[in-house]
């Protein structure tokens, strides 16, 4: 898949290719060749296709081109395959938050029993001179918070608990 | 190359009280630029003006094509000496465009102790000659100069990198058939009258220029004959008699158009070809990032929210997103040059320098330029780091930065601590161009971690001798040391010691940098070449 438009919402697999002397649209069903000639007037193109001429006129802004032709105007956003493509990447949010380098708590901002949401601040830990901020991997109940403000933590060590999560 | 997915909420109450905080270090920031530009005391305004001369910005106006971009050099060069009496070390340093090409441009501000030569001054002048050096940059010299300034000639005169240095790469810059050209609107005494006389064209101003060994006073003295400044060395003397001068201007601006036809008739050396895309805006507005740096240097945050400030359409193709997840790297563009980035996003760990090192060789490998974006503690330090070799994987790191051949680019954005300074392309690494923002501090570790560390060597050596010490004693040894420190780590003294190239509104980075790839392609780009990594 080496482009994807979406066309009003819809999206469409094709790819456009040069010939020598026209342009030729790739799409599923097929290869459709076409020649796009502007006109002089301000977006204003002339569109051969198939043996039919059309009258288009294109307006193009950073993600969205619109284009008007037959008496219809046309949305036109090109989606990013990579991007589109991806998935999902975080699977099941772990429920331990484990210390990325050995360090001190600075604070801790909630208690055991606590209701979190997923990005909320639990405690910040200061190592080599910086201060991070870690967060909730996602929302639930707060089951432990092994380490105390001025607590010393090595590497991995678990910083906090959230219950485990029912299914 | 995709858009980078801002997290930052504008309305959030830590974003608003960064962008009030880092505003008003702003505002100061510009005002001391504005000063060290402009304001001068009235004597020596007049001065000037009884001198029938123009003052250096004037000059540089004259001289630059209208409408186009002037970045200047270490505008706030030392700033944190001499009282403060010396703005910007009395010289104009930067790169400009002329007749459509980029030159390297030396201007002396007589407005300044009459342009005297400080130690800083002369500091300021070859790192300026070094820039046209590498980057293969022509050079405008504008001389009006009383000369070293005597009381401080031992940081003027005798070093390698003082003021000899300054013909020496002017020697040099001919040899590398890299043209130069001076125009003398002021006197060139002693070692100044080199800077006119090495250089392949000159133009000297008539009524206020002079080039000359030694000046009326000094011959008098010598050998007792007297002599008008006119008659020793004035335009029509040498560009009629010596040849020691080539044109002879009758103003001015006179003086500055010939300059420009002059650098007209140069020859223009193809530029270096990178990778290219259509010049872009980035997609989020740079100076959001006054709201990103936290108030509180210690405090984390994102650098891709840096990135995406920074780079044409907040675009970024992230390298190894998921590997040394505290070193960013991955490609950019900066006014259509393509990059490539490294940033820091926390402590540089053994995953993080191998992924930098592997970086590097990729980009030299297909010739694209580096942007080291710094925000480092340093690397990490422990037991379990020192057994996976932290010290030789950070070994590996400096020899593919070290011996990059594609230019590189650093911007101190925030914390440059220790080794991590080197590893990302600190000021001995040869960036062609160093810039840093205002509130960035710049020392071999942390203020409080240095405090208390010779804090404690004070305490420990008094202990022995017998004193037990209270707490108001212990702090009031730790105090003053740690302010001494805070204030040696700050980006003016950075600044006035030319450590870097000048300091930044963060929001004028991207265009600092975009016009620093477009100077350095002036020079070709060699093969890649290394020495040996410790495997």
């Amino acid at each position: 898949m080496q482009r994807i438009f979406q066309i009003n919402g819809e999206e469409t697999e094709c790819w456009l290719s040069h010939d020598s002397s026209e342009m030729i649209l790739n799409t599923p069903d097929g290869a459709i060749p076409c020649q796009l000639d502007p006109t002089g007037t301000p977006g204003g193109y002339m569109l051969r296709v198939r043996g039919r001429a059309h009258d288009v006129r294109l307006a193009a802004g950073p993600d969205v081109t619109f284009v008007h032709v037959n008496g219809k105007t046309y949305a036109i956003g090109r989606v990013d395959p990579a991007e589109r493509l991806a998935g999902n990447e975080s699977g099941a949010a772990s429920d331990r938050l484990v210390a990325p380098m050995p360090g001190v708590v600075v604070s801790v901002n909630v208690k055991p029993g606590d209701q979190v949401e997923e990005g909320q601040p639990l405690l910040v830990i200061e190592s080599m001179k910086l201060e991070t901020s870690l967060t909730a991997p996602r929302d639930g109940v707060v089951a432990e918070i092994p380490f105390a403000e001025g607590d010393s933590f090595g590497l991995k060590a678990t910083l906090a608990l959230l219950a485990p999560e029912e299914e | 190359m995709r858009r980078i997915e801002s997290q930052i909420d504008t309305n959030a109450p830590d974003f608003k009280a960064n962008y009030a905080a880092m505003s008003e270090r702003l505002k100061e920031f510009h005002a001391r630029q504005h000063a060290a530009r402009f304001e001068r005391p009235q004597r020596d305004i007049d001065r000037l003006a009884r001198q029938n001369k123009l003052g250096v910005r004037e000059r540089l106006k004259l001289l630059l094509d209208p409408g186009t971009p002037f970045l200047e050099f270490s505008t706030l060069a030392a700033c944190r000496e001499y009282d403060g009496v010396v703005p910007g070390a009395g010289v104009v340093t930067g790169i400009g465009i002329v007749q459509g090409r980029e030159v390297a441009i030396h201007a002396n501000d007589a407005s300044v102790k009459g342009g005297a030569w400080y130690p800083h001054t002369v500091k300021k002048v070859v790192r300026l000659l070094d820039v046209a050096l590498e980057n293969r940059l022509p050079v405008v010299h504008i001389c009006d100069s009383a000369g070293g300034f005597l009381p401080l000639q031992h940081g003027v005169f005798p070093d390698r990198y003082l003021g000899g240095r300054v013909f020496r790469n002017q020697v040099k810059l001919s040899q590398a058939k890299i043209p130069q050209i001076a125009v003398v609107g002021g006197h060139c005494t002693a070692g100044g009258a080199y800077v006119p006389t090495l250089s392949d064209y000159n133009i000297i101003i008539e009524g206020t220029g002079a080039i000359f060994l030694g000046g009326p006073p000094l011959v008098k003295a010598a050998t007792g004959e007297e002599v008008g400044v006119q008659e020793l060395g004035g335009a029509v003397m040498h560009t009629s008699v010596s040849g020691t001068g080539d044109y002879r201007a009758a103003t001015e601006e006179h003086a500055f158009s010939l300059a420009r036809e002059i650098v007209s008739q140069w020859k223009r050396t193809p530029k270096t070809i990178i990778e290219t895309a259509a010049f872009e805006e980035p997609y989020y507005d740079p100076k959001e990032l006054y709201g990103i740096i936290p108030k509180d240097r210690k405090t984390q945050f994102d650098m891709r929210e840096v990135l995406a400030r920074m780079v044409d359409g907040s675009r970024f193709h992230e390298y190894q997103p998921d590997y040394g997840t505290t070193m960013i790297c991955g490609y950019a563009h900066i006014w259509g040059y393509k990059v490539g980035i490294l940033a820091n996003n926390g402590v540089l760990f053994n995953d993080s320098s191998l992924k930098a090192a592997h970086f590097i060789q990729l980009c030299n490998q297909n010739r694209t330029p580096l942007v080291f974006l710094q925000n480092i503690t340093g690397y990490m330090v422990g037991r379990e780091y020192e057994e996976r070799g932290i010290a030789k994987d950070g070994a590996k790191m400096l020899m593919a930065q070290g011996g990059s051949v594609v230019p590189k680019f650093t911007v101190i954005a925030n914390a440059s601590y220790g080794a991590g300074n080197y590893g990302m392309c600190g000021r001995a690494w040869d960036a062609r161009t160093l810039f840093m923002w205002p509130q960035a501090e710049i020392g071999v570790m942390g203020a409080d971690q240095a405090a208390n560390t010779m804090a404690d060597v004070k305490i420990r050596q008094l202990q022995r001798e017998g004193k037990e010490l209270t707490a108001e004693e212990i702090e009031a040894i730790r105090e003053p040391v740690l302010e001494k420190y805070r204030r040696d780590v700050e980006a003016y003294t950075s600044t006035s010691e030319l450590w870097d190239d000048g300091l930044l509104d963060p929001a004028d980075t991207r265009n600092a940098l975009g016009m620093s790839i477009s100077a350095s392609l002036n020079a070709p780009i060699d093969d890649p070449n290394y020495g040996i990594f410790r495997l």
